[in-house]
């Protein structure tokens, strides 16, 4: 299933595109074709990974705002999981570095993304140092 | 004609003359005096400035000290970014030395990330070398690397050591000689004028054809407005370390001597001063 990233703040998900039950503050746009360039989409497919006895996100595949921070989505998965504030969440990309807070899924998503879409590791410990 | 390897330690050892002031703002046992310092270019806030904390704190009571953070002209000051790049892009056509403002009140948690200590920067240093060596190797050569040859890179960053950090960081920039470079060039792009903090994306040294790429080719793919048209007044300054490199310059030849010890090129477009 697909689901959508809305506006900092008020994150209202829903499991099923075609069914969001509250308003939405944007669309949530089926996964892309081909033919569209990346410069022209807003947002990225995203595919989380989890790593380690990390616990799996029940949804994997997300449309990210190219624009959104690794830190950001850091905070949304640790939501999502209900982790502990306390705990610490590591994002990797490649399975080979940790990319910075600040830095935006889209650069990610330009640079190593494959297949259509930006696979990023997550774990509760760091695992590729 | 300076070797290739002269501009290795010309890079290394570049220094931006700084000027650090307390904020005015903040509640002191007496007046402080300014503190002077030679900045390195290469380097990261929080390695250098260990003297400039201990100066300051000396007119501070402990609880009115909480993080300390460096601000120019009201522009928080990444900590993240290599010295050079926020001089570069911040403070490139102001009079020397570089004034820097130093808060230990009220960090602004929206422009900066925290840095609680040396380890954070080191982590921050190593993944930045990991990227770049996903896009220049697909990561062989870096994961070839022992822990140790990590640990070589990040102390021959921390204490100031050429040799060490270049005996392996060598290794970082070799390529198969049939392929005539990088697999793609690690480069960010920092624009005064865009809102986003920089551009990075592929592009590789070699054209389809064969042809090695040049800083011209990068910028008219990646931010062709920096370009000057024919006939049109210079608009912006391209800036690498301080310097404004021929745009005819091999990319690949750019990316193995003036890139940053983190393994990227830093390209600061900025506009050209009317003075």
């Amino acid at each position: 299933t697909w689901g959508g990233f809305y506006v900092v703040g008020a994150y209202k998900m829903s499991d099923s595109a075609e069914s969001p039950t509250e308003t939405q503050k944007e669309e949530i746009h089926p996964p892309p074709d081909d033919s569209a360039t990346n410069d022209d989409k807003k947002k990225i497919d995203v595919l989380l990974k989890a790593v380690g006895d990390t616990p799996i996100m029940k949804t994997k595949k997300w449309a990210v705002d190219k624009g959104r921070t690794v830190q950001s989505l850091a905070q949304f998965i640790s939501r999502f999981l209900k982790l502990d504030a306390t705990e610490q969440l590591f994002i990797y990309v490649n399975q080979s570095f940790a990319p910075s807070p600040d830095q935006e899924v889209g650069v990610l998503f330009d640079c190593f993304g494959s297949d259509g879409k930006l696979v990023l590791h997550y774990c509760k410990s760091q695992a590729w140092g | 004609m300076a070797d290739d390897k002269d501009v290795l330690r010309d890079v290394w050892f570049g220094r931006i003359p700084t000027c650090f002031t307390l904020n005015p703002d903040e509640v002191t046992e007496r007046e402080a005096e300014p503190y002077y310092l030679l900045l390195p270019r290469v380097s990261y806030l929080p390695l250098v400035t260990d003297k400039v904390k201990k100066h300051f704190l000396k007119v501070m009571r402990t609880e009115d000290v909480e993080e300390i953070w460096f601000e120019h002209e009201g522009t928080p000051l990444k900590w993240h970014y290599p010295i050079g790049v926020l001089f570069d892009f911040h403070a490139s056509n102001t009079v020397l030395p570089w004034s820097i403002t130093v808060h230990f009140k009220n960090f602004p948690d929206v422009d900066l990330l925290h840095c609680p200590s040396n380890s954070v920067v080191e982590a921050h240093f190593m993944s930045s070398i990991k990227e770049a060596d996903a896009l220049k190797h697909k990561s062989q050569v870096v994961n070839d690397m022992q822990k140790k040859d990590h640990k070589q890179l990040w102390m021959g960053l921390q204490n100031d050591k050429f040799d060490q950090f270049w005996a392996m960081n060598r290794k970082l920039m070799e390529y198969p000689t049939e392929e005539g470079g990088f697999r793609y060039i690690p480069f960010r792009i920092y624009q005064t004028t865009s809102d986003r903090p920089f551009i990075q994306k592929l592009f590789r040294p070699v054209s389809t054809e064969g042809n090695p790429h040049t800083l011209f080719d990068l910028l008219k793919e990646m931010c062709p407005d920096a370009l000057t048209k024919d006939g049109e007044e210079k608009r912006f300054q391209v800036v690498i370390h301080g310097i404004e490199p021929l745009l005819e310059t091999p990319l690949q030849w750019l990316s193995e001597h003036l890139s940053h010890p983190d393994n990227f090129l830093h390209i600061c477009i900025i506009p050209t001063p009317t003075d």
